[in-house]
This record gives C-alpha cells, sequence and structure tokens, in this order.
C-alpha cells in the first residue's frame, strides 16, 4: 500500500491542480465578482514585478542583439542589426523574460500570500463562514496575473526593443535610421499578437499554479518555503513548454 | 547593500573552512542538491529539471530558427544556429535560470526555515560558524554541482535542437552536423562553463542570504524565497551579459571563414 502512495502522489497532485483549475474557471462567469480584490491584487502584481521587468529585459536583449550583430557584422550585414532586435526581442526574448517575471516575481509572492493565509487556517475559516475562498480569493488572483501578464509583455518588448536600439547605436555603431527601417522586415502584427497571446497564457497558466500550491501548503514554515520553491520549478516547466508549443503553432498560423 | 556585501565576503571567506571542516555537510548538500529533495525528487529533481528546461529552449532553436532561415532559403544553416546561439546564449541563461529556481530557492527555503525555528541561533550557541556550516557549504556545493548539470544541459539543448530540425522539420542528420560541427568552437564552449560556474557562486550567494536573514513566520518564508528569486534571476542576467561582453568583446571571436 506505502508502494501505491509513493507512486500516486505525483498524480494526485496534478488531478487536485486540475480539479482546482475547473473549479475556478466555472467560478469566473459567477456573480458576485470579486472586483475590489481583484484590483487590490493587479496593483500588488504590478508592484513586485515592475522592476524586475525592467531589469531582466535590459541585460536580455543587448545580449541577444550583442550576439545578433556579433553575426551580422561578420556578413557585412550590420545594418540589419535592427531586423535581429526586433526579431528576438518580440518573437523570444518577450515572452521569455515575462515567463521569468511572471513566474519568479508574480507567482511567488502570490503562493506566498495565499500560504501564509492556509497555514493561519484562514481559508478554512472562510469555508466555515460559507464563503467559497476559490471565488473570493483565487478567481481575482489568476485574473490579476493574466491581465498584468499581458500588460507587462507590452512592456518588456519596449524596453528591449528601446535597449536593443542604444547598444546597437552607440556601442555597436549602427546608423540609427537603418536600424529603425530593419525592424519590420521581418516581424509583423502577426508576431506581436502571438506574443501577446503567449503573455496571457503564461500568466494565466503561473496564476493558477501558484493559486494551487498557495492553497494546498501544509506543515509549517518549511512547507510555505517549499511550496514556493515548487511553484516557480513548476511554472518555468510549465511555461517554457507553452513557449514551445505556441511559438510552433504561431508560425503555421501566420506564415 | 552593506549587510548583503559583509555576508556575501564573510561566506566566500569561509568557503576553505566549509571544505576542510565540514566536509560530510558538504557531500551530503552535493548530493541532495544533485538529485533534489522532497517533492521535487518524484520528477527526478535538479539534473531532470534543468535538462527539462533546457531541452524546451533546444527545441525552441528548432522551430524558431528553422522557419526564420527558410524564409531567406538558408535551413541548412540551422546547425550553425545550434551551435552558436545555445553555447553562447541559451543554454547558460536557461540553465542560470533553473539553477535559481531548483537549487537556489530550495536553499532559501531551508534556511529560511531554520531561521523561523531558531535552529541557526542553537547552532551559533554550540559554538558552530553557521555561516561557514550552512552558507559557505551550499555556496562550494552549488559550484561543485553545477558543472554535470551545465554538461547534461549542454548536450540536451544539442540533442532538441538536431531532433526537431531533423525529425520534424526533415532536414538530413548529414547536412545538419556538417554545419553544427564546423562551427561548433571549443573556446565558446570552455567560456560557457565559466559562465555558468559564475552564475551558480553568484545565484547560491544571493539565495543563502535571503534565507539566512528570513524573518517574519511562515509568511516570512516565502516571501523571503520570492525575494531571492527575483534578485538571483537579476543578478545572473547581468553577470551574464558583463561577462560575456567581456568575453567577445567588440570582436567578437567569432570567424565564419573558419
Amino acid at each position: 500500500m506505502v508502494a501505491i502512495g509513493i507512486v500516486a502522489k505525483p498524480f494526485r497532485g496534478l488531478g487536485g491542480f486540475f480539479a482546482m483549475a475547473l473549479d475556478t474557471f466555472a467560478c469566473m462567469f459567477r456573480r458576485p465578482f470579486a472586483w475590489r480584490e481583484y484590483l487590490l491584487q493587479s496593483w500588488f502584481v504590478a508592484r513586485v514585478s515592475l522592476v524586475p521587468t525592467l531589469f531582466l529585459s535590459i541585460p536580455f536583449t543587448v545580449l541577444t542583439v550583442f550576439t545578433f550583430n556579433v553575426l551580422l557584422v561578420e556578413f557585412g550585414a550590420a545594418d540589419f542589426s535592427g531586423t535581429g532586435a526586433s526579431l528576438g526581442t518580440v518573437n523570444q526574448t518577450g515572452p521569455i523574460v515575462t515567463v521569468l517575471v511572471v513566474a519568479g516575481a508574480g507567482a511567488t509572492s502570490m503562493c506566498a500570500d495565499l500560504g501564509a493565509r492556509t497555514i493561519r487556517e484562514e481559508l478554512d475559516a472562510l469555508r466555515v463562514m460559507g464563503i467559497n475562498p476559490i471565488q473570493t480569493l483565487v478567481v481575482p488572483r489568476v485574473l490579476a496575473a493574466t491581465t498584468v501578464a499581458l500588460l507587462l509583455s507590452s512592456l518588456v518588448i519596449l524596453v528591449g526593443l528601446a535597449g536593443g536600439f542604444f547598444f546597437s547605436v552607440y556601442f555597436q555603431h549602427v546608423t540609427p535610421g537603418a536600424f529603425v527601417a530593419g525592424m519590420t522586415l521581418i516581424t509583423g502584427v502577426g508576431d506581436v499578437i502571438v506574443a501577446l497571446v503567449k503573455a496571457t497564457l503564461f500568466g494565466l497558466t503561473a496564476g493558477l499554479i501558484a493559486c494551487y500550491m498557495g492553497t494546498s501548503v501544509g506543515g509549517g514554515p518549511a512547507g510555505v518555503g517549499n511550496a514556493v520553491n515548487e511553484t516557480v520549478v513548476f511554472s518555468f516547466i510549465a511555461l517554457f513548454v507553452i513557449n514551445v508549443i505556441i511559438t510552433a503553432v504561431g508560425f503555421q498560423v501566420t506564415l | 547593500m552593506g549587510g548583503q556585501a559583509e555576508f556575501y565576503g564573510k561566506t566566500l571567506v569561509s568557503i576553505g573552512d566549509a571544505f576542510t571542516r565540514y566536509t560530510s555537510e558538504l557531500i551530503r548538500l552535493i548530493a541532495q542538491m544533485s538529485l533534489g529533495t522532497g517533492a521535487l525528487v518524484l520528477i527526478g529533481g535538479t539534473t531532470a529539471i534543468v535538462a527539462f528546461l533546457t531541452l524546451s529552449t533546444g527545441a525552441l532553436v528548432a522551430v524558431q530558427g528553422y522557419n526564420q532561415f527558410s524564409d531567406v532559403g538558408v535551413e541548412a544553416l540551422i546547425g550553425f544556429a545550434s551551435a552558436f546561439f545555445n553555447v553562447r546564449l541559451i543554454a547558460p541563461l536557461t540553465a542560470g535560470i533553473a539553477m535559481a529556481a531548483t537549487i537556489g530557492a530550495g536553499a532559501t527555503a531551508q534556511l529560511g526555515a531554520m531561521r523561523i525555528n531558531e535552529e541557526i541561533d542553537a547552532l551559533e550557541v554550540m559554538g558552530i560558524r553557521s555561516v561557514a556550516y550552512l552558507a559557505s557549504t551550499r555556496v562550494a556545493a552549488g559550484i561543485v554541482v553545477v558543472i554535470p548539470v551545465y554538461c547534461v544541459a549542454v548536450m540536451s539543448s544539442f540533442f532538441a535542437a538536431r531532433f526537431g530540425t531533423t525529425f520534424f522539420y526533415g532536414q538530413s542528420t548529414g547536412v545538419y552536423d556538417h554545419y553544427f560541427y564546423t562551427f561548433l568552437s571549443t573556446k565558446d564552449l570552455l567560456w560557457s562553463f565559466v559562465l555558468a560556474v559564475l552564475m551558480a557562486a553568484v545565484i547560491m550567494l544571493v539565495h543563502t542570504y535571503y534565507g539566512y536573514n528570513a524573518s517574519g513566520g511562515p509568511a516570512g518564508v516565502g516571501e523571503a524565497v520570492g525575494r531571492a528569486v527575483r534578485t538571483s534571476l537579476i543578478t545572473a542576467s547581468v553577470v551574464v551579459l558583463f561577462v560575456s561582453l567581456a568575453i567577445y568583446g567588440q570582436t567578437g571571436n567569432f570567424n565564419l571563414a573558419g
């Protein structure tokens, strides 16, 4: 029996996650919607994610642009560095930085917050009072993570492109006009839409994972720490997989 | 900031002690970090997670590179893209992110829980130097563990790019291998190992600091983990940026003609 318990444990976790996700989707359309909690959570997630976004997107884009430019200068095509920058930022760096920020900053603080409430038995108290914690706590959090992820990804792309522009023009001596002209050469509206869809899905998934981990915490301070740790790991894994799949699908759709 | 710098200095100075006096603790931590603990062990531990993340980014090289290159009719060069971008950019960054999420966040959670339960104070009372015993051993173990883990990361990113290109997009393996081996340079690979080791050191320092100084009950541990992940992601990517600028510089250390 012990062996069966060990084997079944990850599946039970997975099942619990999907059950909570279904509950969340069902509760999303049920009145009353917790507007106040939604706005507060959006503000909270935006506040913890804003600074990491700025600090992560600049080094990432500069690295990508730098590596691209090394290549392009070798070809004698440095004027196309704008093409490389926009391609890298819109298609890959943008979504990946969004993943890192949403999972590493937003989801962790959300899970820590919910986990602390679970440990203090606030969720049980809500249930006793006849209030569904999924409707009052989980739904607004998941929606807040989704909204903020969507907004953040546009910020990441803008900051990234600006960083790439300054780096190419002032450090690698690319003509500014050529950089701007090259930007829209390969990257079009389709790519931007795919990037935004990706970001929305990232936010949704990370929010669900963080809420599931936060509400199923057990075992004191070490439990909360481990739950946050698992949130980061699982949301990174899920989001990287989503990224590959959407990229492949996006190419089929936009081309 | 001052407190952080002091802690980092102390930790780095005591790494020697960690090797000589706390060898058994060090070995225990290395075993724990490479294979993971708790719930993470069920899905294969740190090594499996790092391998999985780099597999997915390697696949991304195949998907993105193949589609983009076939636009201009040079899809044969995808092997080159794998050898160039994977080694210089994608594998170190992904491995760093994965390490921060698994080993780093795990260390913060452990140390934070110890601090909240006043186990660290108990260690001090027993006359054990807690920074050397807890933080330095973890930093040293992280640096040791990163080498095999990074080998797995690079291999799986190469494998995923090759598999995606040749199997899903139907490019012949001969063409792929030709361009891949032509442009794969030993020097780049060695530098990317240096990058990985540096990142591991920085990540472990940041995470042990936040865990060691956690406060405020169960919620505090969770918050400390979150804050540590944010800080270490930022510092790791800045370190990668400056080190690769220093390594590849203006010339790029790259020669298309071979």
